[in-house]
C-alpha cells in the first residue's frame, strides 16, 4: 500500500481529524490533543505510537466517535459527524466502524458466534451466517460454540476481530491489538489486520508495540498531544 | 448458534446474565418470593376471616326491630305505631308483630326458663327443624332446641306456660346467626294466646340496605317530636364491623409490603453491584453500536425476571398455604376460594414484579447513561 496516492485531493479519507484539540477541564485543564490533523484513507494501515499519556487513547475515542473535540471538526467519509446527537454516534459506530481492543471485550456469557454478532443483536436482519464466515475467516470455524473461557487469547482476539467486521466496517480501530498476546499470536492477529486492510479497510492501531509498525504502512507519533515532526501526519 | 438467541436480545441476555451468578440471582428472587408470599398470605388470611365472620353473623343486618322507647315507659307498641312501621316495610321486607316475654317452661317435674313468643307468622322469623313453619300459627306451641331437650320434648308432648298448657307441633331449627330474636331458647305460641299491644315489631328486610332505609323512614314517621319508640338496626354495626375488617386486611397487607420492600432494596443493591462489575461489557455494547436504550432495556429485563421468577414462586406458595389452611382448619372451601383472593394472587405477582422494576430502574438508567468511554475502562 503506497499512501502517496492519497495525497490526491480526489481521494476522500475514511475519517479525518481537522485541526482537532481536546481537553479535560477539571482542577487543572489538560490538552489530551493539540491542533491536530490527521486523515486516515480506506486501505490503509496507520500505527499511532507514543509514551503514555501522550494521547492516543483520546485520539482513538475520537476517531470511534466515543468522544468528541472541544475544538476541530471530526469527519467521517467526509460528512462532519462532530456535532451529531448521541443516538445519531451510536449508529454511526454501529454502521462505520469496528472495534479491537486490548482485552478483547468478549461478553463471558456468549458463545464466539453470539459475541460475533453481539452488535446486530438490536437491529433486525440475520447474521449468524456471516458471523460463521468471518470465524472461518480467522480460523476460529471450529470453535464457533464456545464460551471465551475456553479460547486462548490469541482466538479471544480473533472472535474480537471477527466481531469488528461482522457489520462491514470502512474503519477498523484496535487498541493495542496485540498488547495481551505473545509474540508468534501477535503476528497472527497483525497478518490478519493485515488482510483487512488489503480489503479497502481504514486501520488504525494505537500501540507500544515495535511489532504493529512493522506492519503499518503509516507511523504516527503523538508526544504531549501533537504530531510528532517527521512522522507523515500531515499528508494534505 | 445464534440464530435464536437474538429473537429477544434483551430477555435473552437477561436471562445468561442471571444465570452467570446463580446464587445472588436465586437469593435476590427469593427476597421477591418472600415478600409476596407474606403479602398474598395476610390479604386472603384477611379476606377468610372477613367472610367467615360476616357468615357468622349472617341475617343480623337485616332485621329491624323496634319497641317503646325506653324513657316513655310504656308497655307496648300502639296500632297507630304498628301500622306505621307495617307501611315503612311495604316493598322492602315483612313486618311482623311480636308478643315477647320471659318465662318458666315446664314439662312434667322440669323446668327450664323460655323466652316466649306470639308471633302469628313463625315462618317469617324462624325456621322449623323438621319441616317448614306455617305462615299463619293455629295454636300449639313450636319449641327452640335448648328448651325441648332441657324440657325432653316431643311432637304431641305437652309444655305448660304461665299455667296454660300447650301441645308441642314443632321444632325451630338452632341459629348460628347473631340476633335478638333468637330460636334456641324459644317457646312460639299463637297471638291469640297474649292480651294488651305488641311489645315489639321485627322488620326482616329484603336486604341490609333495605334495613337501614326502613329503620331511617320509621324513625321519620314515629320519633318526630320526641324518641316514641326504640330502633334497633344493626346493618351500621355490620358496615362498621366491615370497616374494620378492611382496616385490619389493609393493616396486614402494609405490614406485608415491608418485607417486599426490604426484598426491592436488594434487587437494588444486587443490580448495582452487577452493573458496576460489568461496567466494561455495558461499555463495550454502547461502543460497537447498541443504543442506550437497549441496554437500558436489557438491564430492566433482568430486573422484571428476578421479580417476575420471585413473584412467580410467592404466588404458587401462597396459593398453596390458603389450600392448606382450609384442609388443616375448619374453614370452608367457600371463604378461600373467591375472586377476591384470586385478586391478591395476581396482585401479589404484579407487586412483585413493579418492586423489581422500580428497583431496577436507578441502577438500570445510571449504568445504561454512562458514556462509552468511561465504561470501557472498567
Amino acid at each position: 500500500m503506497n499512501n502517496t496516492d492519497h495525497t490526491t485531493a480526489t481521494v476522500e479519507p475514511a475519517i479525518r481529524l481537522e485541526s482537532v484539540t481536546k481537553q479535560y477541564v477539571g482542577a487543572e485543564t489538560v490538552t489530551a490533543l493539540a491542533d491536530v490533523d490527521l486523515p486516515v484513507y480506506g486501505g490503509e494501515f496507520l500505527a499511532i505510537v507514543g509514551p503514555s499519556g501522550s494521547g492516543k487513547s483520546t485520539m482513538l475515542n475520537l476517531l470511534g466517535l466515543l468522544d468528541g473535540p472541544t475544538e476541530g471538526v471530526v469527519r467521517l467519509g467526509g460528512r462532519d459527524v462532530t456535532d451529531l446527537s448521541e443516538t445519531e454516534l451510536t449508529d454511526a459506530r454501529r454502521e462505520y466502524i469496528g472495534f479491537v481492543f486490548q482485552d478483547f471485550h468478549l461478553l463471558p456469557t456468549l458463545t464466539a458466534v453470539e459475541n460475533v454478532t453481539l452488535p446486530t443483536a438490536f437491529t433486525d436482519g440475520q447474521y449468524a451466517d456471516r458471523a460463521v464466515d468471518l470465524l472461518g475467516r480467522v480460523g476460529l470455524g471450529d470453535r464457533l460454540d464456545h464460551t471465551p473461557d475456553e479460547l486462548s487469547g490469541g482466538q479471544k482476539q480473533r472472535v474480537a476481530i471477527a466481531r469488528a467486521l461482522i457489520n462491514r466496517p470502512e474503519i477498523l480501530l484496535a487498541d493495542e491489538p496485540t498488547g495481551n498476546l505473545d509474540r508468534e499470536t501477535g503476528v497472527t492477529i497483525l497478518e490478519e489486520v493485515r488482510r483487512i486492510c488489503e480489503r479497502g479497510v481504514a486501520v488504525v492501531a494505537v500501540t507500544h508495540d515495535e511489532l504493529v509498525t512493522e506492519y503499518a504502512d503509516r507511523t504516527v507519533r503523538l508526544v504531549d498531544g501533537r504530531l510528532g515532526e517527521g512522522d507523515d501526519g500531515f499528508a494534505t | 448458534m445464534s440464530g435464536g438467541l437474538w429473537r429477544l436480545p434483551a430477555l435473552a441476555l437477561a436471562w445468561r446474565n442471571l444465570r452467570r451468578n446463580r446464587l445472588r440471582s436465586v437469593l435476590a428472587a427469593l427476597g421477591i418470593a418472600i415478600g409476596v408470599f407474606v403479602i398474598v398470605v395476610l390479604g386472603i388470611f384477611g379476606t377468610v376471616l372477613q367472610l367467615s365472620a360476616s357468615q357468622e353473623l349472617g341475617g343480623i343486618g337485616n332485621q329491624v326491630i323496634v319497641s317503646p322507647a325506653e324513657e316513655r315507659q310504656a308497655e307496648a307498641l300502639t296500632p297507630r305505631q304498628i301500622q306505621s312501621v307495617e307501611r315503612a316495610a311495604v316493598g322492602r321486607g315483612t313486618a311482623v308483630p311480636v308478643y315477647a316475654e320471659n318465662a318458666l317452661a315446664s314439662a312434667g317435674s322440669q323446668q327450664s326458663p323460655a323466652q316466649i313468643y306470639g308471633i302469628d307468622n313463625p315462618a317469617a322469623l324462624f325456621e322449623g327443624r323438621d319441616r317448614s313453619l306455617p305462615a299463619q300459627h293455629r295454636g300449639g306451641a313450636f319449641v327452640g332446641p335448648s328448651v325441648a331437650s332441657a324440657l325432653d320434648l316431643q311432637i304431641g308432648s305437652t309444655v305448660e306456660v304461665g299455667g296454660q298448657q300447650y301441645r308441642v307441633v314443632g321444632f325451630l331449627e338452632p341459629s348460628q346467626d347473631i340476633t335478638p330474636i333468637q330460636p334456641n331458647n324459644a317457646i312460639v305460641l299463637a297471638e291469640r294466646e297474649f292480651t294488651g299491644g305488641y311489645d315489639q315489631a321485627v322488620v326482616v328486610a329484603d336486604s341490609p340496605e333495605d334495613a337501614t332505609a326502613v329503620a331511617d323512614d320509621i324513625d321519620r314517621r314515629l320519633n318526630v317530636r320526641t324518641d316514641r319508640v326504640d330502633i334497633f338496626e344493626l346493618s351500621e354495626l355490620l358496615d362498621t364491623i366491615a370497616e374494620f375488617f378492611t382496616l385490619l386486611n389493609r393493616f396486614l397487607i402494609a405490614l406485608g409490603s415491608v418485607s417486599l420492600l426490604v426484598a426491592g432494596v436488594s434487587i437494588l443493591n444486587l443490580m448495582l453491584m452487577s452493573t458496576a462489575e460489568r461496567r466494561g461489557e455495558i461499555g463495550l455494547m454502547r461502543a460497537v453500536g447498541i443504543h442506550r436504550e437497549s441496554v437500558l432495556r436489557l438491564l430492566l429485563a433482568e430486573a422484571t425476571l428476578l421479580g417476575a421468577i420471585g413473584g412467580f414462586f410467592g404466588a404458587v406458595l401462597s396459593g398453596l398455604a390458603a389450600l392448606a389452611l382450609w384442609a388443616v382448619t375448619p374453614i370452608g372451601l367457600d371463604v378461600v376460594v373467591v375472586p377476591r383472593n384470586g385478586g391478591y394472587l395476581v396482585g401479589g405477582f404484579v407487586f412483585g414484579i413493579a418492586v423489581a422494576l422500580i428497583s431496577g430502574a436507578y441502577p438500570a438508567w445510571k449504568a445504561a447513561g454512562e458514556r462509552p468511554v468511561e465504561a470501557l475502562r472498567g
